[in-house]
């Protein structure tokens, strides 16, 4: 689904059939495994499961672990919108992006980080080891990245780009950042 | 609260730890359970042996991560697999976390609560609130039973462990606060990630 051609708003008909697609048990929720097994990310490799309960989480509004199709309908936007950011940094079409790409996407986000923080991220983020990201992977990347730095801000009062945290706190928002 | 007496916990169950990965000799009942989680005879152990090795008490498998973050504490090499000699460090400790995880399932259901799991912690040398152990057990249990099983158990203690190390290495001088500029705060967080 992740990779399919869209032009303009899909209609809730076509959306309501992809949903219905999805929902393989019938039971008109669809669950984290549902998600992942309709998800491509442009490989063989299973979707990052992860990133799918990642985003079931925020699209999960009574917390039941599963989104109903209204749910779904706000996920497919999402989805289709970190698609065409993901096409839009991928500039050698390749399908993945490389370190140099996902510093340009992420400057773009105004993110403000050094080469090596960069290098990090691909290390941690690149769970197929070919030193690239894909969409899956780059998603949850983007996701971490984005909590992380509205929890930093939340300390950081005055702006200084610094911040003093105690033991409990900083256990909590790394616990908080887990998928 | 955390750091009422100056200390991080995280150094429980005194005598019981690993002195170290390699300083002791291989217990001949480990060396057995070593070849036979070894399955393809490499001499080292991956993930999805480690995980083939685990049940529950419900016999359900470990979940993956948890075997992937217990092969990531002792894998020195960043081979992504663990040597016999590692594997015994790793036996004990999971050997450890079961027994504080029995102790604290009175009724044996293979499940601990957020109020069991605050107290295992309390045991194990750390001091957090009860409202930090509900949100682990909302963040780890994936079936929504407001209970974790010992594998969940393990990994939120793999992870406090790993956490805690990383704080105490920034906090010299053991206040239980620390001073930290953005990035190096993203960076302690991903590292902490596996």
């Amino acid at each position: 689904m992740a990779y399919q051609q869209q032009q303009g708003p899909p209609d809730q008909n076509f959306l309501w059939g992809v949903f219905q697609r999805v929902d393989k048990d019938r039971s008109g929720q669809i669950s984290t495994q549902e998600l992942g097994q309709a998800l491509s990310n442009g490989t063989w490799n299973p979707f990052n499961p992860e990133t799918v309960r990642l985003m079931i989480g925020m699209f999960d509004r009574d917390s039941s672990g599963t989104i109903n199709f209204q749910e779904f309908s706000s996920l497919w936007k999402y989805v289709t919108d970190w698609q065409n950011c993901f096409r839009g940094f991928d500039r050698d079409n390749s399908g993945s992006i490389d370190k140099n790409e996902l510093q340009q996407a992420l400057t773009a986000f105004g993110y403000r980080l050094s080469d090596s923080f960069y290098s990090l991220l691909v290390r941690k983020f690149d769970r197929q080891g070919r030193g690239v990201i894909v969409f899956d992977d780059f998603i949850q990347c983007c996701v971490v990245l984005q909590t992380l730095t509205a929890a930093f801000r939340q300390h950081d009062t005055n702006q200084s780009g610094w911040i003093t945290i105690g033991y409990e706190q900083f256990l909590s928002l790394v616990f908080n950042v887990k998928a | 609260m955390a750091y009422s007496q100056g200390a991080y916990g995280g150094q429980p169950m005194a005598g019981g730890a690993p002195a170290g990965p390699f300083s002791q000799p291989v217990d001949p009942v480990i060396q057995q359970w070593f070849v036979s989680v070894d399955q393809d005879r490499s001499g080292q152990i991956s993930t999805s042996e480690l995980q083939q090795a685990l049940t529950n008490s419900n016999w359900s498998r470990f979940n993956e991560e948890t075997c992937h973050l217990m092969i990531g504490l002792f894998d020195r090499d960043m081979s992504g697999t663990i040597n016999l000699g590692e594997f015994q460090a790793l036996w004990t400790y999971i050997q450890q976390w079961k027994g504080v995880f029995d102790q604290f399932d009175r009724d044996r259901s293979g499940f601990i609560d957020a109020n069991e799991l605050n107290n295992a912690y309390t045991q194990m040398g750390y001091r957090l609130s009860p409202a930090f152990s509900s949100m682990v057990v909302f963040r780890y249990d994936p079936q929504f039973r407001r209970q974790l099983s010992l594998d969940n158990f393990i990994q939120s203690c793999v992870l406090l462990k790993t956490i805690t190390d990383t704080f105490r290495q920034k906090d010299a001088q053991a206040q239980g606060v620390i001073n930290v500029g953005y990035e190096e705060f993203l960076s302690m967080v991903m590292l902490n990630r596996h």
